[in-house]
């Protein structure tokens, strides 16, 4: 890595709230260009120079071109950072994972439905290429976002936090969210965001994806306690780990 | 005869806006077109889901602005629930609602529109950027922040996050707000609006500087659209749509559920962006604006003291009953600013947001609901139909944008007309198209310049040849 690395952003299918983040720093942006040199938000240069060593993600892929384009930054660039949800393992776009694709886009474009040359599945980048170090959440939060890329700019290796919302509810002295009768994904969800949504007086959505090893038996019964039928439990499940539980589902199987 | 191009799904990269430009055989501009390359199908992948869920899963629309989603799916879940939301819950959306209306606004005019305005169209495109703005007008970049960020701290004050706070709800919102936080607020606000004012008045020198071809280059009829409260003035957060014609005359003013009596909607083949337009006409001449040029032409006056005055003021400034120009989105956006800024404060001195019921329960009751609000950009439509357990079956959303759609074609049309002449695209030209469709501050644009230009493409073509092309 030189000295003030050159970085750039891409999205790919995503709202653009990761990279909106990032504008978040405001004040502090202006301390992140003395760092690095940003020499693309996505189009201030070519998609295939090489001349980027870190490049951050957004969004997630649905495209063959997007499979073209994610290796050909893969390609030029030292570092690949998955930037939020969409990226890391899926998303809030892999709801669809789970319906028809004909369907979707008959009913959105009817007769021109076959201009659509989206793949059925949206996915991580990593399904496609390598990725070096991940920024899960949606939106991703700021704070972790420094973390990292100073990390990066000190060749250390990121690391994730790897234990449940829950942990973080208990520090927080948080209401347990089923206390109030919600359905919570904190027990199996990665945590490190401080658990604000549980704090805010609603329930984890599991917007930063699974915990590495969750027990995920013994959160079904709890589930199951609370008198979701399976059909609900999945539903809980498909919001953003879509994509994410088939996976691991295959890899158990391969174990 | 020129040759239709079909935009091919596979060249095209989530967010670009791609123009075409088509000649006749004497080489003057026949047709244009924007094409827009979204394709998420929101609309599809929320449905079998619980009705509840979607003030949640409709903010991830788009990272600029989830709360303006939040809310109008909160109010369509109010409907299905059937209930009044508590006073305090109705103060509390509408504070959550200016704070986004104003970030967006401050991100709109300072980060992407003022490097143009305040460097020229012409100048260097490496320093056509907030930091640039910041070398040659510090303290406007820096004003600009400090408005940006107070909107978003209003957010994050009540949300806990800048971007998809979780805040809004079925039935009302999550929580009050605390008296401390409040204050802080009403103290961050201090001095705001007299930058604000600042601000409009260096606009007004920037405007007297500009040459007409600029300032006009994207200046023509359209209806107008947008929310308006019992007295007709300026409403983001709950009221009627009224629907204006080019000479400002009353169209239509009904009740938010009842949109699809009087909004059609076209798909054209070559962008996955659909046609509204007014239906009491036929579509050419059903287009009509939206968004902050498209609400001060609609509304009668604006309830809080310094933005009214602003807005007389620009009033005044018009040929006619309305104003026509789409750089004009410009200053309405900042005397939409300074409204913000000044209902923030009137809703932070209100004993409501402190003191009143967050939120009444809900389960489903009717199997559709509709909540349409004023999102920065414009009327925001979403609908919901649901069976009886309150899983949706159907959904439509018009978002802010769409509406635009039809006048960011005839504003490119426009500017093509006037700036290209003959097969090849002369130097400026790109960021003149890009410039006019930047006043209408589409949501494809968005976050991504915030450091840099937008990505487009420009092609102009004759009997299906492309003759030149310029993209960045």
């Amino acid at each position: 890595m030189t000295e003030r690395p050159r970085v750039a952003f891409f999205d790919f299918t995503g709202c653009e709230g990761d990279q909106l983040q990032v504008v978040n720093l405001e004040e502090r942006l202006f301390d992140l260009v003395e760092v690095v040199e940003v020499v693309s938000f996505r189009e201030a240069m070519s998609e295939h120079s090489d001349d980027y060593e870190i490049a951050f993600i957004e969004g997630s892929v649905v495209t063959a071109h997007d499979e073209e384009r994610l290796a050909g930054i893969r390609e030029n660039a030292d570092v690949v950072v998955a930037l939020g949800s969409c990226a890391a393992f899926g998303g809030i776009n892999a709801i669809r994972n789970d319906q028809d694709f004909e369907t979707v886009t008959e009913r959105v474009y009817g007769d021109d439905a076959d201009m659509i040359e989206a793949n059925p599945e949206a996915r991580p980048i990593e399904s496609v290429v390598e990725v070096d170090a991940t920024i899960p959440g949606c939106p991703i939060d700021r704070e972790e976002f420094v973390q990292v890329v100073t990390g990066l700019i000190r060749g250390v290796e990121p690391t994730l936090p790897n234990h449940p919302v829950c942990v973080e509810c208990k520090l927080e002295e948080n209401e347990c969210a089923f206390h109030r009768d919600e359905i919570c994904l904190g027990p199996v969800t990665r945590g490190g965001c401080g658990a604000d949504c549980v704090g805010e007086g609603t329930h984890c959505w599991g917007c930063r994806g699974m915990v590495d090893t969750p027990s995920e038996d013994a959160y079904t019964a709890v589930l199951e306690e609370h008198g979701l039928d399976a059909e609900e439990i999945v539903e809980q499940y498909q919001l953003y780990w879509g994509w994410q539980r088939p996976e691991r589902a295959t890899q158990e199987e391969a174990q | 005869m020129s040759k239709k191009e079909v935009i091919d799904p596979v060249t095209r990269v989530e967010g670009h806006g791609k123009i075409t430009i088509e000649l006749d055989d004497d080489g003057d501009v026949e047709d244009t077109q924007f094409h827009v390359t979204e394709f998420r199908g929101f609309e599809e992948f929320v449905e079998g889901r619980p009705v509840w869920e979607m003030p949640e899963i409709t903010a991830r629309i788009c990272g600029i602005c989830p709360v303006s989603h939040q809310l109008a799916a909160a109010k369509a879940v109010d409907e299905i629930a059937d209930v009044e939301i508590p006073e305090g819950a109705y103060k509390l959306r509408e504070l959550l609602h200016m704070g986004q209306v104003l970030q967006s606004h401050a991100l709109s005019f300072f980060y992407l529109s003022s490097p143009d305005l305040v460097l020229g169209y012409d100048a260097d495109p490496e320093k056509r950027n907030i930091e640039g703005v910041l070398e040659e007008n510090p303290q406007l970049a820096e004003r600009g922040i400090d408005l940006r960020s107070f909107g978003q701290d209003v957010i994050a004050t009540l949300g806990d996050k800048k971007v998809h706070p979780d805040f809004a709800i079925g039935g009302g919102v999550t929580n009050t707000l605390d008296r401390e936080d409040g204050q802080q607020l009403l103290e961050q606000s201090e001095d705001l609006d007299t930058y604000v004012r600042e601000t409009i008045d260096l606009l007004q020198e920037i405007f007297a500087e500009m040459d007409d071809d600029t300032l006009d280059y994207a200046t023509y009829e359209t209806g107008y659209m947008g929310l308006v409260d019992e007295d007709g003035g300026l409403e983001h957060y709950d009221g009627d749509i009224r629907l204006v014609d080019e000479d400002g005359d009353l169209l239509e003013e009904i009740d938010d559920g009842d949109y699809a009596d009087i909004i059609g909607e076209r798909s054209e083949d070559w962008s996955y962006l659909k046609f509204p337009y007014y239906k009491g006409r036929d579509f050419e001449d059903g287009q009509y604006r939206v968004g902050p040029l498209g609400r001060l032409n609609a509304v009668d006056q604006l309830r809080t003291p310094q933005a009214q005055e602003e807005f007389e003021r620009y009033m005044d400034a018009a040929d006619g009953p309305v104003h026509e120009r789409s750089t004009y989105y410009h200053w309405a956006r900042l005397i939409e600013i300074l409204y913000c800024i000044e209902r923030i404060r009137e809703l932070l001195d209100d004993d409501d947001v402190y003191d009143g019921v967050p939120n009444v329960p809900t389960k489903p009751e009717k199997n559709n609901g509709v909540g349409v609000i004023e999102a920065p950009r414009g009327t925001l439509i979403h609908e919901y139909d649901v069976d009886d357990t309150g899983k949706v079956t159907n959904a439509n959303f018009i978002v802010a944008t769409t509406h635009n759609n039809g006048a960011m074609n005839k504003g490119v049309r426009t500017a093509a007309e006037k700036f290209v002449d003959g097969p090849e695209i002369p130097e400026g030209t790109l960021n003149k198209m890009e410039s006019v469709i930047r006043c209408y501050d589409p949501c494809l644009s968005c976050s991504t310049h915030a450091i840099g230009d937008m990505p487009l493409e420009v092609t102009v073509e004759q009997d299906g040849e492309v003759l030149d092309e310029v993209s960045r």
